[in-house]
């Protein structure tokens, strides 16, 4: 029962495979587009049901998978974000097999559900590979220039991330003779930690933060954003990082979550520890980010460098090392999530409309598309960080979480990152605003009738960009209503306080 | 009418213009006023009835909105709040008559306006701390918009530094509040609770100057107000006023209601500074306007030299001191309503300039009498003259200061006799030119409209209104100066 959502995911991913080579063999043509994507969705759908019937758990330190509350709320999330992911079509004839490609989306959603759902080492690894393969082919999979170097830089990448990972792994195992996160923490309780467990714990943040996209790891991420296709493009931003988050939350919280291994990032106050290399990589990821997001003239890199920066705001929480903190840190990467493949449905129309992706490109889209424009205003804003929006409450709660966790005796430690944070934060909106600018106040450089130019999209894609954006106002007037659960599952899951 | 309707009726109002159909776009003014009307008689009311019940509890709305971070979505009304929701109330309704014309996008026009006033509604009623916040951001978009798709006058940067100014001061708001509700125990946003914790004197010292500069920059404090000529001038008449209104009191208002409140020792710390600071925006908003050519800008560092008598008043610290504040904030939002509607509307629509040099040509006085007697009795108000709100909030401001320190009053003077100087030079050559007798004669200009001379009537009445008798308004702010939050600030010495 533990493992139906993923078995259901498979077997519609071989039905898939199969109705393909039905489709071709009977007419000579592939499978059509649609027919994959219905197909694909229903799947997705119908394992987010059978999620419903599986008992929820708490991990007793012994076996593979777990079911806890967090692995519930996030498979639940990683479902969410995948559908969205299948329903944005790619461009009229962008992919050559639909049949195999969507099957592979189906082999890493189940390869990120499986992630979310684990505290053992050795199957975090396998479950995290068998997601990234299908992730490196799935970006490669429009056969261009531009995706077949996207896929490549993905692959060397992420190939090396993995060995770091697994070479942190085995440290780890070494130091703790436990292959369970429980283990290591036990083992770290037992004294000071050896320099066989910082080894290895510095690897696997190095390892994770190539999966985050973290600075100075993030060299992936502006070609794959601009090169993939747009659905596998939105599979990465959304449902993978928010995956990496869980799995560096259920690292740091669960196993490392001791002070002595912990130390302290504030200011004048700094002990050695994770926390303050977590600082680090934070400010650099926030500074990086969006300082090279302004000078982007593609609004896809545009977005590969603001993911870079939000990694650094999510890196700002972790390092606090505090559950509240974790738990906003969880929440605000569903926001983030959420907008950022909003905002990437919502290019991906413009450049199919346009023919390509640089700001220029929207300019008049209030007048060709409102709907779209207005989509394009929620995706942005929010992440920008402007109310009513969830990405504005996400923003805030991380980082009052982040000084609250961090201030001991009335004395804040994390201001100077907070404040770094909270300032990176403002300069993002200007290059969110010259998107913003095109679309709302310039005109279409073309002058043609406006009224009819606007792009029609297909009912998926229409979904694709209606459902982050009514989540987005809905989690941006009622954050309760995904932030309680959250907290309440990282209390009974990993017991933290 | 409870004063929740101010916020309703704004944001029903910016609804119901978007949903409008494309073909019925021009009854968005209609419902757009409706809804400010509504927002203004809500005020008005709320107003009456706090005046005769004096005794009973404020109007309040308290429920959990975000349990796990003690934040809850938290309304509550004393008088002084009470004042400046009527202020924003005629603000709207002046704006909304003083773009009666705009036909360009008007949904889109009117529902950015609204969101504004929504906002502005929100702040001032806010009780906790991120509620606050969020009204106060979301005024930040909306300004973008009207100034950027509306505006003249080099409008995409006028907007665009103005919307960084804006963002960048509340990261400053954003640092002050966590770290106050770090430092305060992480349980609650809640203003009164932050303000009852004890901070210690280090962290006050720096956490103060930060929030209170992120709220002072949208008061347009110098040497930060550089954002509010650029801004005021490129904005759409409606804007402008909005801007100039309502939206710089929204940073005094923080200033006053939570900055001060929050870290009292810090304040007590900064004081010096801050009243040097006003000092300063005072006398160069007002020589600045003495050099200006284009008759908003005149009136945009006139706003500059006017804001700086609230943050006087409220680096004075004392009871005269914050009630001037007030009164100032309300003087200058209605006499910088009136003077930008005249300019940017009244005039510039007609001429298409508002070069003092080139307005000489139109021969206003005789053109357009109706406008040159309103400019004249809103220099008269701006220059603080008795009969007029700015004359009653100048005093006690100067009183204020006086209990402060008499030896600041002399600068005050000064900056006074430059406004006098600057308002005379400004009226002077935009509607009184001196004229040779072989100048060619004026071209006709169209008479005032009805939704300007109601527009222009309503901000003259009030500004009289409160220059006449200003008792029920010192009765109302009396009563917001005597919450706890302000106990800490008047016991001072």
């Amino acid at each position: 029962m533990q493992l139906l959502p993923e078995a259901v995911l498979v077997l519609t991913a071989l039905v898939l495979l199969g109705a393909a080579v039905a489709v071709e063999t009977q007419s000579g043509k592939p499978i059509s587009k649609h027919a994959a994507i219905v197909i694909a969705a229903c799947g997705v759908v119908l394992a987010g049901l059978a999620l419903c019937y599986v008992p929820v758990d708490v991990d007793s330190g012994k076996s593979l998978i777990v079911i806890d509350p967090l692995a519930h709320i996030f498979k639940a999330v990683v479902l969410g974000l995948g559908l969205l992911a299948v329903l944005l079509p790619p461009a009229r004839g962008e992919i050559p097999q639909p049949g195999e490609f969507y099957a592979l989306m189906l082999f890493a959603l189940t390869g990120l559900l499986l992630t979310t759902g684990t505290n053992h080492l050795l199957f975090l690894f396998v479950a995290l590979e068998l997601a990234s393969l299908s992730l490196y082919l799935l970006v490669g999979f429009s056969r261009t220039a531009r995706a077949a170097e996207a896929s490549l830089k993905y692959f060397l990448f992420g190939g090396v991330s993995a060995a770091f990972l697994l070479f942190g792994l085995s440290f780890l195992y070494g130091f703790a003779h436990s292959a369970t996160l429980a283990g290591v923490a036990d083992a770290l309780g037992a004294g000071p930690p050896s320099a066989l467990a910082v080894t290895g714990l510095v690897m696997v943040v190095v390892g994770l933060g190539f999966k985050l996209a973290a600075a100075p790891f993030h060299y992936w991420a502006p070609d794959v954003y601009q090169g993939a296709p747009a659905t596998s493009a939105a599979l990465v931003v959304a449902a993978s990082k928010v995956v990496g988050m869980v799995v560096l939350v259920r690292f740091l919280m669960l196993g490392f979550h001791a002070v002595s291994a912990a130390g302290s990032a504030a200011w004048g106050g700094m002990v050695a520890g994770w926390s303050p290399w977590l600082a680090v990589l934070a400010a650099v990821s926030m500074v990086l980010g969006n300082v090279l997001a302004l000078a982007q003239t593609s609004v896809r890199r545009l977005l590969a460098y603001s993911a870079v920066a939000n990694t650094g705001y999510l890196l700002v929480a972790m390092s606090a090392n505090g559950a509240s903190a974790a738990g906003a840190a969880l929440f605000y990467v569903i926001v983030y999530g959420l907008a950022t493949l909003g905002a990437l449905a919502v290019t991906a129309a413009v450049e199919r409309d346009r023919g390509n992706d640089s700001p220029v490109a929207f300019a008049g889209l209030i007048h060709r598309s409102p709907w779209q424009a207005v989509a394009l205003l929620v995706f942005l804003t929010s992440l920008a960080g402007i109310p009513p929006l969830a990405g504005f409450v996400g923003k805030f709660v991380l980082f009052s979480a982040a000084m609250a966790e961090s201030t001991k005796g009335g004395t804040p430690g994390l201001t100077w990152l907070v404040a770094l944070a909270a300032i990176m934060s403002a300069i993002s909106l200007y290059y969110y605003l010259s998107v913003l600018k095109q679309a709302f106040v310039r005109d279409t450089p073309d002058g043609g009738n406006t009224a009819a130019a606007g792009p029609t999209l297909s009912p998926a894609h229409f979904l694709a960009v209606a459902l982050p954006a009514m989540a987005l106002v809905v989690l941006g007037l009622f954050p309760a209503l995904l932030l309680d659960p959250i907290a309440s599952a990282l209390v009974a899951s990993l017991g933290l306080r | 009418m409870t004063p929740a309707w101010t916020i309703i009726s704004a944001f029903a109002g910016a609804l119901l213009v978007l949903l409008l159909p494309a073909r019925m776009a021009i009854a968005s003014r209609a419902i757009a006023l409706a809804a400010s009307l509504v927002g203004a008689v809500a005020a008005a009311a709320s107003c009456l009835t706090r005046l005769n019940n004096p005794l009973d509890p404020v109007w309040s709305f308290d429920r959990p909105w975000i349990p796990g971070f003690g934040i809850r979505f938290h309304l509550a009304a004393d008088g002084l709040a009470l004042t400046l929701l009527l202020l924003t109330g005629i603000v709207a309704v002046a704006g909304v008559l003083f773009s009666w014309n705009v036909e360009r996008r008007p949904r889109a026009f009117f529902a950015f306006f609204m969101t504004i006033i929504g906002g502005v509604y929100g702040v001032f009623l806010s009780r906790d701390a991120f509620l606050l916040f969020v009204c106060y951001e979301i005024v930040i978009l909306p300004k973008y918009m009207l100034i950027a798709i509306w505006g003249s006058t080099n409008k995409e940067y006028g907007a665009m530094k103005l919307t960084m100014y804006s963002i960048g001061s509340s990261a400053l708001i954003l640092i002050g509040l966590v770290v106050a509700y770090a430092a305060s125990g992480g349980k609650s946003f809640d203003i009164a609770h932050l303000a009852s914790a004890h901070y210690a004197p280090a962290l006050q010292a720096w956490a103060f100057p930060v929030l209170f500069v992120g709220f002072a920059v949208l008061a347009g404090m110098w040497p930060f107000h550089t954002w509010a000529p650029t801004g005021h001038v490129a904005a759409p008449t409606a804007a402008s006023m909005l801007l100039a209104g309502v939206v710089m009191k929204l940073g005094a208002y923080g200033a006053l209601c939570v900055a001060l409140p929050l870290f009292p020792q810090g304040f007590e710390q900064w004081k010096p500074v801050i009243a040097g600071l006003a000092l300063i925006g005072i006398v160069y908003g007002a020589l600045t306007a003495l050099s200006q050519k284009d008759l908003k800008f005149v009136i945009g560092y006139s706003s500059v030299s006017h804001m700086g008598f609230v943050l006087l008043g409220i680096a004075a610290g004392t009871h005269w001191g914050l009630r001037g504040a007030v009164l100032q904030m309300i003087s200058h939002g209605i006499i910088a309503g009136l003077l930008f509607g005249i300019a940017g509307r009244v005039v510039y629509e007609r001429t298409h300039t508002r070069d003092l040099t080139e307005l000489r040509e139109f021969d206003l006085w005789r053109t357009l009498p109706g406008a040159a007697i309103a400019f004249t009795l809103a220099t008269a108000a701006s220059m603080g003259l008795p009969g007029f709100s700015g004359f009653v909030a100048e005093i006690s401001v100067v009183i204020g200061l006086w209990q402060f320190s008499p030896w600041l009053v002399p600068v005050v003077a000064f900056g006074i006799v430059i406004t006098g100087a600057f308002s005379l030079r400004a009226l002077h050559k935009a509607f009184f030119p001196v004229r040779n007798s072989d100048d060619a004669p004026p071209s006709l200009l169209p008479p005032l409209t009805w939704p300007e001379i109601s527009a222009i009537s309503l901000l003259i009445a009030v500004s009289l209104a409160i220059g006449l008798y200003p008792k029920p308004w010192i009765v109302l702010i009396d009563d917001g100066l005597r919450s706890p939050v302000f106990h800490s600030i008047l016991s001072m010495p």
